[in-house]
């Protein structure tokens, strides 16, 4: 009999123990996967292609506070800027559903090539989403959900401005990071509510990544001391600020994490422990034959190690698969759209599975250290 | 006939080393189980603490928060002086106008901005809403681009403290004094004068009316009397009520505890298992001793499952305790109603711990079921022979 293979017969000559001992780390790991995964996507911004040239402008005051849309042409003629489109919040609810289900921005089409450089849709469905005004282009996630297709005719009831609006489904896109929104015209909004000439935000493009600093600079100061003051910052700092809204759920998420490693660690040295103390008499005879201290602690510590890895390929693989190949959106409500489990967070709690093995064989190692010969060979289990 | 209830609790405790650490383990389930629940219970809470049985509000139809709802000038006018509505005693109706806004306003640990609910009230407003108590300094003065500011949120964001003075749309607004909400949405706001505030923040309409019904049949007047006129497109709704359907939010947080509870469960009755085959594995003996003294294979499965119920009781007090000195800590989060910052705390109630309590009893008993099972099937003989 070879070392690995001893250190093995031993892993799994209680079986059933072993299995369990794998099943509680998984279980762990799986949650804290699913924590950290959830933790990241509150605290990451999303990600859109072009965000790293985009500006989101907002009234300083926050951005529940609208912008005067006279605004736009001194945005315009900033160098640097590549296009200009206003950004307003409509907050509609299809059907009588209750809560908002998908995001609905009112903006200008003819500015979709120059600012939203992220949205991929056809050249023919632009043209007829530019040139119709009741038209509206809708992300891919919703359109699925609701089941629009192109020429489809609905109406929302609008919970900021009174009244709703009809709408007709010029075109589906994608390939924005968040493909549930719904664009449609500033206009047709203006007109509707008797154009009071404001707008939620602007948003604009700049021509290259140099421009940026300059062309916030220019914003913030050009509407300094006027009756609307600005806020101009990148998409990303922008998304930062939601993040920062969300106030004390990332501490609580971080905590609950720290907590589930906690137990984990708890209950698997305690099984670990178990396991040794099972065994002290074959580990006296062990130590009687000529083992070392060190090699003790080495079977100890390979086997602890080994039930750890099991879990951890478990429950990390499990998270994995479920996550990757899951419909997360619909498993959360519509609370997560992505829920990308990185390799970061998978090393993440590989680690935490491979301090486990080490820490829960230190304690049960330390115990067969310091007995005695005679009295472990004494001990009747 | 059943095994002795203190035959089960000296065996936990006899092996307490054994067992502590699941003990801990379901302590520690029971204790995250709990928290996220009492954080649901206390945004819930924060809702449904609002409001005056006696108040009516009066908000547009079709939306959804107050910072979305407007009431024109005109409207006003039209109902101030309806007979259904309460008088104070200089025979003024008892009606407040109030304005919302939002500013975006630094933490006070410097980490970001977050929007903060701004209330302008009419003079009335105050009276309206008496859970509602002054702590420190003065109540504004109304003309004057004053706040005062509740002791919740001013512990949250920097400039918010009695004396300090704080930027908001080119303007400068004194903090002059501190309130508590009473546990209510209030708890989440700023309040200063109405007038003040549609100035300041560049408003012709009120975003809500607010008004205390004469008598519980003026009430139900009024609110018809409201449906019917044309010239109103508002909608009258009990305080209370309308607080309460505000309370939408919390149920992210419970589907996050129920997550949590299921999947950390999973590992806690893992864990329990493990406890319990090895102290059926180490009391072999024991139970062939019991058996031949005439104890029933039945008495030796209850007495097992009591002693895992009993473990995870134990668990659960832990839990409960360590939950505990949680509650009534407050914390906060952007309401996706109201767009803003709510401040809410977490409140361990007594129901609230019993079902943490009943969760900790089933971890344990399903985690007991099979090593009892196990325990009750040992044939006699060979259970009396093993070491």
């Amino acid at each position: 009999m070879t070392i690995p293979t001893f250190i093995f017969k031993n892993a799994l000559r209680n079986q059933r123990r072993a299995l369990l001992s794998v099943s509680s780390v998984a279980a762990s790991l799986f949650l804290l996967v699913t924590l950290q995964v959830a933790l990241r996507e509150l605290t990451l911004p999303v990600e859109s292609s072009g965000a790293e040239l985009r500006i989101c402008a907002r009234n300083k005051v926050s951005l529940t506070n609208p912008l005067p849309a006279r605004q736009r042409p001194i945005i315009e003629k900033i160098p640097g800027v590549e296009g200009v489109s206003p950004f307003t919040w409509f907050g509609g609810q299809y059907q009588n559903e209750g809560g908002m289900t998908f995001a609905q921005f009112a903006m200008d089409p003819k500015e979709t090539r120059r600012v939203f450089t992220d949205i991929k849709l056809d050249e023919a469905a632009l043209a007829e989403f530019v040139s119709q005004k009741n038209a509206a282009i809708i992300g891919k996630v919703s359109a699925d959900k609701y089941k629009f297709k192109p020429g489809d005719r609905f109406k929302l009831d609008s919970t900021v401005y009174p009244g709703s609006l009809d709408f007709i489904v010029a075109g589906i896109f994608s390939g924005t990071a968040d493909d549930r929104m719904m664009f449609f015209h500033q206009d047709y909004l203006d007109e509707s509510i008797g154009t009071p000439g404001y707008v939620g935000m602007w948003w604009l493009k700049v021509k290259s990544a140099a421009d940026m600093a300059p062309v916030i600079q220019a914003i913030n100061a050009a509407f300094q001391n006027t009756s609307a003051e600005v806020r101009a910052e990148s998409e990303r700092n922008f998304q930062l600020g939601f993040i920062s809204m969300l106030g004390n759920i990332k501490a609580l998420i971080a905590s609950i994490s720290t907590v589930v490693v906690f137990t984990l660690v708890l209950v698997t040295a305690s099984t670990m422990s178990m396991a040794v103390r099972e065994r002290f008499r074959e580990l006296a005879i062990l130590k009687a034959l000529g083992f070392r201290r060190r090699e003790l602690f080495a079977f100890i510590l390979a086997e602890s190690f080994g039930l750890a890895a099991a879990g951890a390929c478990l429950g990390i693989g499990a998270a994995y698969i479920l996550y990757t190949y899951g419909n997360i959106s619909k498993m959360t409500a519509g609370i997560f759209v992505s829920f990308e489990v990185t390799p970061r967070i998978m090393g993440l709690a590989a680690l935490v599975a491979a301090l486990l093995g080490i820490i829960s064989a230190v304690a049960p190692s330390v115990s067969v250290a310091r007995m005695s010969v005679v009295n472990g060979l004494k001990t009747l289990d | 006939m059943a095994l002795p209830l203190t035959y089960n609790l000296r065996n936990v405790l006899v092996r307490w080393r054994a067992t502590l650490s699941t003990i801990l383990g379901i302590g520690l389930v029971v204790a995250v189980y709990v928290l996220v629940q009492s954080l649901a219970a206390g945004l819930e809470k924060s809702a449904g603490n609002t409001g005056d049985p006696r108040n009516l509000m009066l908000v547009r139809k079709g939306s959804t928060a107050e910072s979305t709802s407007m009431v024109s000038l005109p409207q006003l006018q039209i109902i101030r002086y309806w007979p259904q509505i309460a008088r104070d005693a200089t025979g003024a109706p008892l009606i407040s106008a109030d304005l919302i806004a939002l500013i975006s306003q630094p933490r006070v640990d410097g980490r970001g901005e977050a929007n903060v609910s701004v209330r302008g009230i009419s003079p009335q407003g105050m009276a309206l809403r008496p859970q509602v108590k002054l702590l420190a300094g003065r109540w504004f003065m109304p003309g004057q681009r004053e706040v005062a500011v509740s002791r919740k949120l001013a512990r949250r964001f920097a400039g918010f403290q009695v004396g300090d003075t704080f930027r908001t749309g080119g303007h400068t607004l004194r903090v002059v004094g501190e309130f508590d909400g009473g546990n209510s949405a209030f708890d989440s706001e700023l309040w200063m004068d109405a007038d003040e505030a549609r100035s300041l923040f560049d408003r012709q309409e009120y975003s809500s009316l607010l008004v205390r019904a004469a008598s519980p049949a003026a009430a139900r007047e009024l609110i018809a009397r409201v449906e019917a006129d044309k010239r109103l497109t508002l909608l009258a709704t009990p305080e209370i009520k309308y607080y309460s359907d505000q309370t939408v939010t919390a149920m992210p947080i419970r589907m996050l505890g129920g997550f949590l509870a299921l999947a950390m469960s999973l590992g806690a009755v893992f864990a329990a298992m493990n406890t319990m085959y090895a102290s059926v594995g180490s009391r072999t003996r024991e139970i062939g001793t019991l058996r031949v003294l005439g104890f029933r294979r039945r008495s030796i499965l209850a007495g097992f499952l009591v002693e895992g119920a009993l473990l995870a009781a134990i668990g659960g007090v832990l839990g409960c305790l360590l939950a505990l000195p949680l509650h009534g800590v407050s914390t906060g989060t952007m309401s996706f109603n109201s767009f803003s910052e709510t401040v809410f705390e977490f409140r361990i109630t007594p129901w609230l711990a019993a079902k943490g309590m009943i969760f900790a009893v089933l971890v344990g008993v399903a985690g007991s079921l099979l090593p009892a099972i196990r325990a009750a099937r040992l044939p006699v003989i060979t259970a009396l022979k093993s070491v």
